[in-house]
């Protein structure tokens, strides 16, 4: 998978969420914005929507069947659920990772 | 010792005490027709030399033969252990477990066959327990656990003295099954009342519908999920239900909406919570009102205890003891019911398993809650809520719909999120949502909570 399909999967995730919580779609959505932290635009609980959200994707439309909230995922130091970017690039290793598997 | 019991029974003659569907047809037997069963039984025990103490497994269902033949082991002071053919997946493993030294299988014709299970190496010290006391007993297999089942032995007697003073005589829907705890408990209610034991081919709404119009029932005890479904299913308006006097569920807790519908569709049945384990029978309670989830227990020889928010309870009817776990009952006799509950002066309200509870960042999310909001939203069948490992949150909430029409998933949850966002708290609703259009329960009209 090529860097800008994983980005368009997780920006569709997001708009799932935002349809889901009933908010408007955050302006200038893109690779750079923020997913946890202090800027972020969704909450934790956001986040675990979200990545069902990309795993559910991921599934149906690439026939992958894949966990990205893994110990492993949760034990990096950076955590690479950071920014809308950091979080595709995570989409694309961890596809590699369950092919690989 | 048990003598009231058969006296009572004789003193009812000819009346109505069991309506059985067979493979033929549905049969009738009166309360004369159980005791010269149970009598041939007793002679045949005799022949085969089953006496006090013997273990003994019936499979069947509450028919004529049966019946008749739990009556006659309780008599003989042997050691019950009723069956069902829908478990036959874990019987080898249940005989086994309770050192069963004779089958007896009922067809549904109500025909027979026994199996001589002997030898059997007697090893368990509850049965040896049991013995000791010269007592009938009763085995129970705990369900919906995974893993190996569990064996429940009680005292037969104990169970019976509940019933040893004179109740009202009723006609009973009997929906629980002939293996299960509350299946006994209505048995031996309706009996020891000289009622009639109705019970159904098919535990579908249509079917028990009708049976409660053309046998003039009076009583149901079920569960909320087969009530849930009787509501939907919009049969009820169709059928003269004007005979019921009580509807009695247990076993899972009761969702809030479902509770008004119920009420709202019978508002002069009056709406009985019950409260029951295999470990320790079913117990009396009363409802606070028809409307309301908060009971309080009313049973003699029963007491309760709130320990960090969990059930605890010393009953004479509890079990002897596990046959193949390690028992559950602190030093002073008290048992864990791993039930949480909310307490208000003396009224309980059961919030559901402590092993269902599903934990959200430290957040408690009780499941039956969580079900009991989302079965109000439109276009929902049936849904169960369980938890899901997730290394941000701890767990999530995940829940798998059963819908009436089919709905695309992804529009699905938008309306889902709406409908949660102001009933209940974000850590509340479902993150993880699945439509399928299997059943979610079993024989036993109870919810399964697990993952796939």
């Amino acid at each position: 998978m090529d860097a800008n399909t994983a980005e368009q999967i997780v920006l569709r995730a997001v708009q799932s969420v935002f349809d889901q919580i009933g908010e408007p779609l955050p302006e200038n959505l893109s690779a750079e914005s923020v997913l946890v932290g202090p800027d972020a635009i969704i909450d934790s609980l956001g986040v675990v929507s979200l990545i069902v959200e990309i795993e559910q994707i991921v599934e149906a439309e690439h026939g992958v069947s894949v966990i990205l909230a893994n110990d492993k995922a949760m034990s990096a130091k950076n955590s690479p659920f950071r920014t809308v970017g950091v979080l595709a690039a995570h989409v694309i290793a961890t596809i590699e990772e369950a092919k690989a598997a | 010792m048990n003598d009231w019991f058969f006296e009572r029974l004789k003193s009812f003659g000819e009346d109505k005490a069991l309506v059985y569907p067979t493979a033929s047809g549905e049969r009738v037997a009166s309360y004369r027709d159980l005791l010269e069963a149970k009598e041939r039984f007793g002679a045949e025990l005799g022949q085969r030399g089953i006496g006090a103490g013997d273990v003994v497994a019936v499979e069947g269902a509450f028919t004529l033969s049966a019946t008749a033949l739990i009556l006659a082991l309780i008599e003989a002071q042997a050691v019950a252990l009723p069956m069902v053919r829908e478990m036959r997946a874990q019987r080898d493993a249940c005989l086994g477990v309770a050192e069963a030294e004779w089958l007896f299988e009922f067809d549904e014709e109500d025909n027979r066959t026994v199996t001589d299970l002997r030898p059997v190496h007697r090893t368990n010290k509850t049965l040896e327990k049991l013995r000791e006391r010269k007592s009938p007993g009763l085995v129970i297999f705990s369900s919906g656990s995974t893993g190996q089942p569990k064996g429940i032995l009680h005292d037969f007697a104990q169970i019976l003295k509940k019933f040893e003073k004179v109740r009202q005589k009723k006609v009973t829907l009997c929906f629980l099954l002939f293996d299960h705890i509350g299946g006994v408990d209505t048995l031996l209610s309706t009996l020891t009342s000289g009622g009639t034991l109705v019970t159904v081919a098919r535990r579908d709404p249509a079917t028990v519908v009708e049976t409660i119009e053309r046998h003039r029932v009076h009583t149901l005890p079920t569960s909320p999920t087969f009530l849930n479904l009787l509501l939907i299913s919009g049969l009820v308006e169709k059928h003269d239900l004007s005979s019921l006097r009580v509807i009695a569920y247990g076993t899972e807790p009761m969702p809030a909406g479902t509770l008004a519908r119920l009420h709202a569709t019978f508002p002069e049945v009056a709406l009985v919570q019950t409260y029951g384990m295999s470990e320790v029978g079913v117990l009396r309670s009363r409802s606070k009102d028809s409307n309301s989830p908060w009971i309080e227990f009313s049973q003699e020889g029963f007491q309760v205890d709130v320990r960090d928010g969990i059930l605890w309870v010393k009953a004479e009817t509890a079990m002897l003891g596990y046959l193949n776990a390690p028992d559950l009952f602190d030093e002073d006799g008290w048992l864990n019911t791993q039930d949480a509950v909310e307490v208000d002066g003396p009224y309980f309200r059961i919030l559901g398993r402590k092993t269902d509870l599903i934990n959200v960042g430290g957040q408690k999310v009780y499941p039956t809650e969580v079900e009991g909001c989302l079965l109000e939203m439109p276009n929902v069948r049936d849904v169960s809520v369980f938890g899901k490992p997730n290394p941000m949150t701890g767990q999530m909430v995940a829940a798998r719909f059963n819908l009436i029409e089919p709905e695309p998933l992804a529009e699905f949850k938008v309306r889902m999120f709406a409908f949660c966002r102001s009933r209940l708290a974000a850590y509340q609703i479902p993150r993880a949502v699945e439509i399928i259009t299997e059943d979610q329960f079993g024989a036993r009209f109870k919810k399964s909570r697990r993952e796939h």
